[in-house]
């Protein structure tokens, strides 16, 4: 955990390891996971963890979408979550899943949410609890939302496009080698159906991982002010969009933009590369 | 039309319901290491190595006997998924015994089958990268079979 973690713009959306150790039955609290590997909750997870699945219990089965408000409010109540409940997400990779979860909770108007800081690795290496056994919990009542919050942390392509024709900033958090245009695939991954390489004239890269230190958990605030202020240019009051190949990636620099730094108009083209770079015309840019 | 070992490891698994299918998935997943080399063994062919579609290094040990029969161990890092675990421990006992030409010639339309719909996406098709590096061994070894009896190779 950074030493100072007063400094970020919103401290208090961080918990540490040792923190959670102590408060896993916190009246009002959820832990909640979430990974890149599927079977990786059913291995063992945080006592009292709830796994919710990105793919599954989050997106459309058919559309490319997130599911419908009836849809997140039934996820919600099966999982012991009301309106009211804190829910601290983790999971594997650095938090890209447990970022992307709380993001699309966001999406629905839940704002009490908090991540676990070093994520499952760190828990993990620390060597602390995890089981196998799944909670029991009763259904609670989570109404339905009135509508999705898509406007103010969602950006669509349409909106992207005339970010870029605007010159305003983006940040591309893929790798390198995906930003240039040198491969269409991020390391250690299958090609995700992409048929162009290159970027988004204008965006800046910055990888996600830039963000985090070798045990997951985020850099200091200084450290992120001089990445994302000095390095990237980002200015107080910047209107930003963020984007990797599928919205996961970012999703963590959603996070870290907004939540640690205090950017307060940021938001995540989930459609990403995956989109831009298989739509027809889209202007890329390869370097 | 997939070799007995292996068939009788889809049909269980065909037969399970979904939760069922996770716990034995991930049963098998904690069987990887048991199929990593022994001490003292000898192999024909070794192939370790990190491919850019998998998330750590993965090796493969191939043994093959009098009858060109083919036994398989394997070694991974630890940042491999769970589902690859799995599957290398399936595959592991599965093919335990084919001949070359069966491993190669093993359609991938089985995995669906043990892993179920829900498991098989995008972000884990490297469920299929161990059968495809266990081909590309037996493949490298029939090569060298035909180079050393005289006859042409041809890697294409």
């Amino acid at each position: 955990m950074s030493e100072n973690i007063s400094a970020y713009a919103h401290p208090d959306v961080l918990v540490s390891t040792e923190w959670l150790a102590e408060h896993l039955e916190e009246p009002g609290v959820r832990i909640v996971e979430s990974n890149e590997d599927v079977l990786l909750y059913d291995t063992g997870h945080i006592p009292g963890a709830v796994h919710i699945d990105w793919r599954l219990d989050l997106q459309d089965p058919v559309v490319r979408d997130y599911v419908t408000t009836e849809a997140f409010a039934d996820l919600c109540s099966r999982n012991g979550i009301t309106p009211e409940t804190t829910c601290i997400f983790y999971g594997d990779k650095s938090n890209w899943w447990a970022c992307y979860a709380l993001w699309a909770f966001r999406l629905f108007g839940h704002t009490k949410v908090k991540i676990l800081n070093g994520g499952r690795d760190k828990w993990v290496a620390e060597q602390r609890p995890l089981t196998r056994a799944k909670p029991k919990l009763e259904p609670v009542n989570y109404p339905v939302p009135a509508r999705r919050h898509d406007g103010a942390i969602r950006a669509f392509y349409e909106e992207t496009l005339e970010h870029m024709s605007n010159a305003r900033p983006m940040i591309d958090v893929r790798s390198p080698g995906e930003f240039s245009g040198e491969v269409t695939h991020m390391p250690e991954y299958p090609q995700e159906g992409v048929l162009r390489g290159g970027h988004i004239p204008g965006a800046k890269s910055v990888p996600w991982k830039t963000a985090v230190n070798a045990d997951g958990t985020f850099k200091s605030a200084e450290e992120l002010r001089k990445i994302y202020g000095e390095g990237a240019g980002l200015k107080k009051d910047d209107d930003i969009i963020a984007y990797c190949r599928i919205g996961e990636r970012s999703s963590h620099t959603w996070f870290v933009l907004g939540y640690l730094l205090g950017y307060e108009k940021v938001r995540n083209y989930d459609g990403s590369w995956t989109e831009w770079g298989n739509r027809v015309r889209a202007p890329i840019e390869r370097s | 039309m997939y070799p007995p070992k292996l068939q009788a490891i889809i049909d269980l698994f065909e037969s399970l319901p979904e939760e069922e299918k996770r716990e034995n998935l991930i049963a098998y997943a904690e069987q990887a290491k048991k199929h990593g080399p022994k001490e003292g063994e000898k192999f024909d062919l070794e192939d370790v190595r990190k491919d850019e579609e998998c998330t750590d290094t993965v090796g493969v040990f191939m043994q093959v006997d009098a009858e060109r029969r083919v036994h398989f161990r394997i070694t991974l890092g630890p940042q491999v998924q769970t589902l690859t675990k799995a599957m290398t421990a399936i595959l592991c006992r599965g093919l335990d015994g084919c001949t070359l030409e069966e491993v190669l010639e093993l359609p991938a339309d089985f995995v669906p089958k043990i892993v179920g719909g829900q498991l098989v996406r995008i972000r884990s098709q490297t469920v299929y990268y161990i059968l495809t590096r266990m081909k590309s061994a037996c493949k490298a070894y029939a090569n060298r079979l035909r180079a050393a009896a005289g006859g042409m190779t041809n890697d294409k």
